[in-house]
């Protein structure tokens, strides 16, 4: 009897939909699994030489990154945060919005604009000389160093901590504030002891976010010669072509960055705390006077001129210097490369988030939590880790492969797949998949079950309901996500880097070139060109995020 | 043997929680329309739902028209059960009118036969006027009177109803539930009804159920 049931409960839930789900997962653990494996392969001579003398070393650069960039960003971020949150003053609506848009900068182009812009050619320099004829010393300009991609780092990421917790403080604080000020608390006091310990959550959810581009970081990390363990996983690929060395690095990050997850659950469920009121109550922001009123207005627009303005009105200058040379038929057919890697990547994205939440929600039991959870677990993974994992995958599938290459009549056993896009592609969507599947899960769960069920009573299966109902009502849902995936991977470096077939070339490993070859102002096109689509994007978010609010 | 059986049901929500189903045992001849009363958490919605299989029970047999809809071995699905269902809320399409709204279950049948079946229902449900307004743009009256037509449409052989004038204010109430009524018997509906208002079940059903 149990065996019939559990026959019958195995035959309920089998259809097509389950097994592109299982597809799509097995996709997203590849690379995982790949990298598990080669663990059990002896260990060459290089991995000794790197294991005795440089481990510690790109361990200790990687973590001193993640402390200080996790510092910072908390500290500007969370201020910006209270400060918009709590207090009006002269342009704050603007800054409200304004101050997410450093995101839609990559760092690693900040890195570049910077870099050229604090040379002895750059602007700063320049002027200083002219106007003033004064020649400073070229160590006060040194951004190509470890204090220097700090900097770049909390400039450009400090966004997701603002994001997150200004919205918290907008709907949750208002009942907790207005009893400290009833208390007769100084608004110092306040922030301190109330703000921070309430906000803990928003903040450490997003101090993740910004460590896990920290540590995925190639870009940054590598133009200004910092060893970090991203960038160990490069040298070892690109210049010694030593993928077990590679794969041996790639298993000690992927240790890191479990480290930092259980890490992350302990701070969770720590907290000694909770909300004492469920209801979310608004905070009521306060009108500045005077001297405060300027600094607050002062602070804010210093963030913002430098992580957004300054970058950005140095690359259009520089774009308008260099269109006659960067806009040449090449340029066009990478632009086209680029559209129609991530158009394919955001479209296959696309098709398995829908399949598996629809298969997760159809299935509300725990296979169904664990596949949404597998689904996503892509994103924590540094890109250096997914395409090393790729590549040995691919690398063994061709070997594997030969007699069928033979049988059509290739000659050499070529590596055909690990020669070929849809190793990036693949790469793509593992990374990139939470992104998609995200948005497409908050669609459904908005929507809820029940005009499926209505659908299903008047007689349709899950595939017809799926597209006469459901598709209907995820549909801002699923455009959102497409969006958001389309613009990350227009926008991704390392692993383009890495995986792209030779002499193919996207916007964003061009503008590397481009960088590495010390020509950063030719660059300014093709970074321009990433930026405003993203810009479009984080606006675009930003709309979508208020309308969620509502 | 009756039209509805159904014999030792019992569900469970977590297995932390005492089953809120259980061994629920009852059975509903042709026609019959039966209400389901009980406290809110009861289980009656519940119920409901996994006679329209949308859930599965742990242990128990559901039989509709004499063929055994789900037991231990054998789950049929919900698309094809034969069993119609008016939500609590309604749950009409908000991407289809009124019109479209009906319509949906009726793929199965030609094209002249559906447009016969949609007016007959739009006239039973005395919505003549309102063929091509949207759900939103409908009173909660009407939205129920839509619902209840797109239900009816497919004929199913049974009838299921969640609270279905929970959404509606007290004076609309008693008026709407004569006219379901009506429009039930003038069916010849097998119907089980879900209510915690003993008034409903006085007005409209034969017999009942407390769980």
């Amino acid at each position: 009897m149990v065996f019939k049931t559990l026959l019958r409960n195995i035959k309920m839930n089998t259809n097509g939909w389950l097994f592109i789900s299982l597809i799509g997962v097995a996709v997203i653990l590849l690379p995982v699994f790949s990298i598990f494996v080669s663990l059990f392969a002896e260990p060459n001579e290089n991995w000794e030489h790197i294991k005795q003398y440089m481990l510690t070393n790109y361990i200790l650069q990687s973590v001193g990154l993640m402390l200080f960039t996790g510092i910072l960003t908390v500290m500007i971020g969370v201020t910006l945060a209270w400060l918009i949150a709590a207090y009006d003053f002269p342009l704050k609506r603007f800054f409200h919005w304004a101050l997410v848009l450093p995101l839609s900068i990559p760092p690693y182009i900040a890195a570049y604009t910077y870099s050229a812009m604090l040379s002895y050619t750059g602007v700063v320099q320049t002027a200083l000389r002219s106007t003033f004829g004064f020649t400073p010393d070229q160590k006060w300009f040194d951004i190509m160093s470890f204090p220097g991609a700090v900097f770049i780092f909390t400039l450009f990421l400090y966004p997701y901590v603002y994001m997150l917790t200004r919205s918290f403080l907008e709907r949750q604080s208002g009942s907790y504030v207005e009893n400290a000020i009833l208390l007769g608390r100084k608004p110092v006091s306040i922030f301190f002891r109330i703000v921070l310990p309430i906000s803990q959550p928003a903040i450490i959810g997003s101090l993740m976010l910004v460590i896990f581009e920290v540590i995925s970081d190639y870009g940054v990390t590598s133009y200004f010669g910092i060893q970090t363990i991203s960038t160990a996983i490069f040298q070892t690929w690109f210049g010694m072509y030593d993928v077990d060395t590679a794969l041996r690095l790639s298993a000690w990050m992927m240790a890191g960055v479990l480290g930092l997850f259980l890490i992350e659950r302990m701070l969770r469920y720590n907290r000694k705390y909770s909300a004492s009121t469920s209801k979310s109550s608004q905070l009521v922001p306060k009108r500045l006077k005077g001297f405060s009123s300027f600094a607050a207005l002062f602070f804010c627009g210093a963030v913002f001129a430098c992580s957004f303005l300054i970058p950005v009105i140095q690359l259009i200058v520089w774009s308008y210097w260099t269109y006659e040379d960067v806009l040449t038929v090449a340029f066009f057919e990478l632009t086209i490369n680029t559209l129609f890697v991530a158009a394919i990547a955001t479209g296959m994205i696309m098709f398995l988030a829908v399949v598996v939440a629809n298969v997760a929600r159809l299935q509300p039991n725990r296979f169904g939590t664990v596949l949404s959870k597998l689904m996503v677990s892509g994103y924590s993974l540094p890109g250096a880790i997914i395409a090393i994992g790729v590549l040995t995958f691919f690398i063994a599938l061709d070997e594997r492969m030969e007699f069928v290459y033979l049988l059509f009549g290739y000659e050499d056993a070529p590596l055909l797949l690990s020669m070929s896009l849809v190793m990036l592609i693949v790469a793509y969507v593992v990374r990139f998949m939470a992104t998609g599947y995200n948005a497409v899960e908050a669609g459904f769960e908005k929507v809820g079950m029940v005009y499926t069920h209505a659908s299903r009573t008047l007689g349709y299966g899950i595939t017809r309901t799926f597209f006469k109902v459901d598709l209907f009502l995820i549909k801002g849902a699923l455009m959102g996500g497409t969006i958001l995936t389309f613009v990350e991977i227009i926008k991704e470096l390392p692993m383009a880097l890495l995986l792209r077939p030779f002499n193919f070339e996207t916007l964003s490993t061009k503008t590397y070139q481009y960088a590495s070859d010390e020509r950063v102002i030719e660059a300014a096109i093709p970074s321009l060109f990433i930026i405003t689509v993203s810009v479009i994007s984080v606006l675009l978010f930003h709309q979508l995020g208020k309308k969620m609010e509502k | 043997m009756s039209f509805v059986n159904i014999q030792e049901v019992s569900y469970t929500y977590t297995s932390k929680q005492p089953p809120i189903l259980n061994k629920v045992t009852f059975s509903i001849d042709q026609g019959e329309i039966v209400g389901i009363l009980g406290p809110s958490g009861s289980g009656k919605s519940t119920l409901l739902r996994l006679i329209a299989g949308l859930g599965t029970p742990d242990r128990g047999m559901i039989s509709i028209a004499d063929q055994v809809v789900v037991d231990g071995q054998t789950f049929v699905a919900p698309e094809d059960r034969g069993v119609g269902m008016v939500f609590q809320d309604y749950a009409l399409f908000p991407h289809l009118n009124v019109e479209k709204n009906i319509e949906f279950g009726l793929h199965r049948m030609s094209r002249t036969e559906r447009k016969a079946r949609l007016d007959e229902m739009i006239e039973l449900v005395q919505l003549q006027e309102f063929r091509k307004r949207y759900p939103h743009e409908l009173s909660g009256g009407q939205q129920q009177r839509v619902a209840l037509a797109r239900a009816l449409a497919p004929k199913p052989s049974l009838l299921l109803m969640d609270e279905p004038f929970s959404n509606l204010d007290t004076e609309l109430r008693s008026s709407i539930r004569d006219e379901l009524s009506a429009i039930l018997r003038k069916a010849k509906m097998t119907c089980l009804l879900v209510t915690h208002d003993y008034q409903d079940v006085k007005a409209i059903c034969n017999s009942e159920i407390t769980l």
